[in-house]
């Protein structure tokens, strides 16, 4: 296997109120609750994919970081290998506390199937391959913090072994009106060298 | 063709049998086992048909010689019946001796435990061992515990196609040689975990399970447990092992379309054929026989039925049956005791029935093979399908 050199090829952060794009501001609210902000932020975009509203926070994050970087990305003729390849902190906990709160309780007990069905973090990733008809390699994995090297690794054995032609990288933390987004797509061609340092500079940004 | 990975050993446990020669015997015999529910408490006794094994937790720990204190789930307990026997089916007397590892697949987990002592954990100081036994990963460690295999162990979860992703990792670790010697499969029990999440997505039948019918009204839940044990060609060689049959392809694909649905077309169970064949650098027209996910359910068969005809060619579907109606669908488990039934199908050279059909569905001319039937069979292919739009296939070839 001859290890080729990777590149970020866009970059795209999400928190307090406000979406970065390649180091620049492309929306932004005043401060608001979650909800409200990406409510605001699907409208900003003409997203126009009402499933949006049925997902949980964790699912609206990350959807809204992979619509920001792969619209222009997506060529909806050809079958696009993008893998994706997302982590965070607090897996899906926001929601599992909703959802636990639903049955604690024996004789108030009502278990929703729209709550339950995103009580896994990798909902997340479906909610991505859904929505741009993506078939390629995906996982989510939990970590204590931000870990560029795990992530620069991964994304790179995917491009070199062909797995994949481009992967979306993400940090999608949410948990209890708290959330950061970090998500970069990287390939095989582009300006900026994939490297542990450059991701962890744009991560921190 | 490709060699594909020698399969040495097997071990089963499922509603129609506690061991390989039981579900064999019940396979060639029509001796369905989907009943009423017996082991769990459940409001729906009396409506919901199982494919349950009709032993409670005590008498299969007595049969484990487990202590006392023991906080086995049922899935472990059915998941460690099942894979000792696939060790010794292969006359493996030390264990690590080579590099081994376990792969094990679960859905539920220790769900059944949780669920009956939920409520009382704070009150019952006796009860709160079950915590511990909840999350999935426990089982594959009770399972390499029992085994006294200190190798690599690691579970997947992906729903209905769990065992047949781990029997593919398993072969992939084995090809690459990261290990020597790997036992893969899957294990689930029955709990009101899955009795009543699948009956409110009402994809329940009321009836006995009809893969492939017009009038397929939905799936029979099962509990089983089944692992194989994989071994390198070295080892093989080195011991003259006998080779029971091999894992020649997999592939598994996203089927990018709902949480809970296939999509119309198939096309991520079209994709995991198709990948199954590259790996096995086989042709579809070899393909002897299918062991279809048919789980029969509305969505499931009209998917799987149009991907396998947009792989085969119309009028070119080779023999085909579910075996779902014998066991019900046994969820995370279902492609590892599916798995055993492909090796029992190479090694008898049958076709087993697919039972319950009657009707030919009006979308396409699929007609299932209904009874027994004896033949050469080569290789199998066995699909598995589940949740997320995890789509998986695997491709077992006679060992030559």
């Amino acid at each position: 296997m001859t290890a080729k050199k990777t590149y970020i090829q866009s970059f795209c952060s999400i928190q307090n109120n406000e979406i970065i794009l390649n180091g620049e501001t492309v929306f932004n609210t005043e401060p608001t609750v979650f909800s409200d902000f990406s409510k605001k932020a699907y409208q900003n975009f003409e997203m126009n994919y009402p499933k949006f509203f049925k997902m949980d926070s964790l699912s609206k994050l990350a959807f809204l970081g992979a619509e920001i970087l792969l619209r222009k990305e997506i060529d909806a003729t050809k079958e696009n290998n993008i893998a994706l390849l997302f982590a965070n902190k607090s897996s899906s906990l926001d929601t599992d506390v909703k959802f636990q709160n639903s049955i604690s309780d024996k004789e108030n007990y009502y278990p929703s199937p729209a709550v339950f069905v995103y009580t896994l973090p990798n909902i997340c990733l479906g909610e991505i391959s859904i929505r741009h008809q993506l078939k390629s390699e995906n996982s989510f994995f939990i970590f204590e913090a931000f870990n560029p090297v795990f992530m620069v690794n991964y994304a790179n054995v995917l491009l070199n072994t062909k797995k994949a032609e481009k992967v979306l990288c993400g940090w999608v933390e949410y948990y209890n009106e708290e959330y950061k987004a970090f998500l970069y797509l990287v390939g095989t061609e582009g300006n900026t060298e994939h490297q542990k340092e450059t991701v962890e500079k744009l991560y921190n940004k | 063709m490709n060699k594909g990975v020698a399969i040495t050993g097997m071990g089963i446990i499922s509603a129609i049998g506690n061991t390989v020669e039981e579900n064999y015997f019940s396979l060639v015999n029509n001796k369905a086992a989907i009943t009423s529910i017996e082991n769990i408490p459940t409001v729906h006794k009396a409506v919901i048909k199982v494919g349950e094994i009709k032993k409670t937790n005590q008498q299969l720990a007595d049969e484990l010689q487990l202590a006392a204190d023991n906080n086995f789930s049922r899935t472990a307990l059915l998941g460690t019946i099942a894979a000792k026997q696939a060790v010794q089916n292969a006359g493996i007397s030390s264990i690590n001796e080579y590099r081994t590892g376990l792969i094990s697949a679960t859905s539920v987990g220790g769900m059944d435990m949780t669920e009956t002592h939920y409520y009382d954990y704070f009150e019952n100081e006796n009860l709160v061992k079950y915590i511990s036994c909840h999350e999935g990963g426990d089982v594959a460690h009770k399972i390499a515990d029992e085994l006294d295999l200190q190798g690599m162990v690691t579970t997947i979860s992906t729903a209905c196609s769990s065992a047949a992703n781990a029997i593919m990792l398993g072969a992939r670790l084995i090809k690459t040689g990261k290990l020597d010697r790997v036992i893969v499969g899957g294990t689930d029990a029955l709990a009101k975990f899955t009795i009543n999440g699948f009956k409110t997505l009402m994809i329940l039948s009321d009836g006995y399970n009809m893969p492939f019918d017009n009038d397929r009204k939905g799936l029979n839940l099962g509990e089983a447990a089944a692992y194989l044990v994989l071994e390198s060609d070295a080892i093989v060689e080195k011991e003259n092992k006998k080779v029971l049959a091999r894992v020649s392809g997999y592939g598994n694909a996203n089927d990018a379309f709902h949480q809970t649905a296939s999509s119309e077309n198939g096309e991520g169970a079209f994709l995991a054929m198709e990948k199954a064949f590259q790996v096995a650098n086989l042709k579809s027209e070899q393909i002897d026989y299918i062991n279809v996910h048919g789980t029969a359910t509305p969505n499931n068969d009209l998917s799987e039925g149009r991907a396998i005809m947009r792989i085969f060619g119309e009028n070119k579907t080779p023999d085909f049956s579910s075996t779902k109606p014998f066991t019900g669908h046994t969820l995370a488990a279902a492609a590892a005791i599916e798995a055993v039934y492909s090796v029992l199908a190479i090694q008898n050279n049958v076709v087993f029935p697919n039972l319950n059909f009657k009707t030919p569905m009006e979308e396409f001319n699929l007609v299932p093979q209904t009874t027994l039937k004896h033949k050469n069979i080569e290789h199998v292919l066995s699909n598995s399908f589940g949740f997320g739009g995890n789509c998986s296939t695997l491709i077992f070839s006679k060992s030559i």
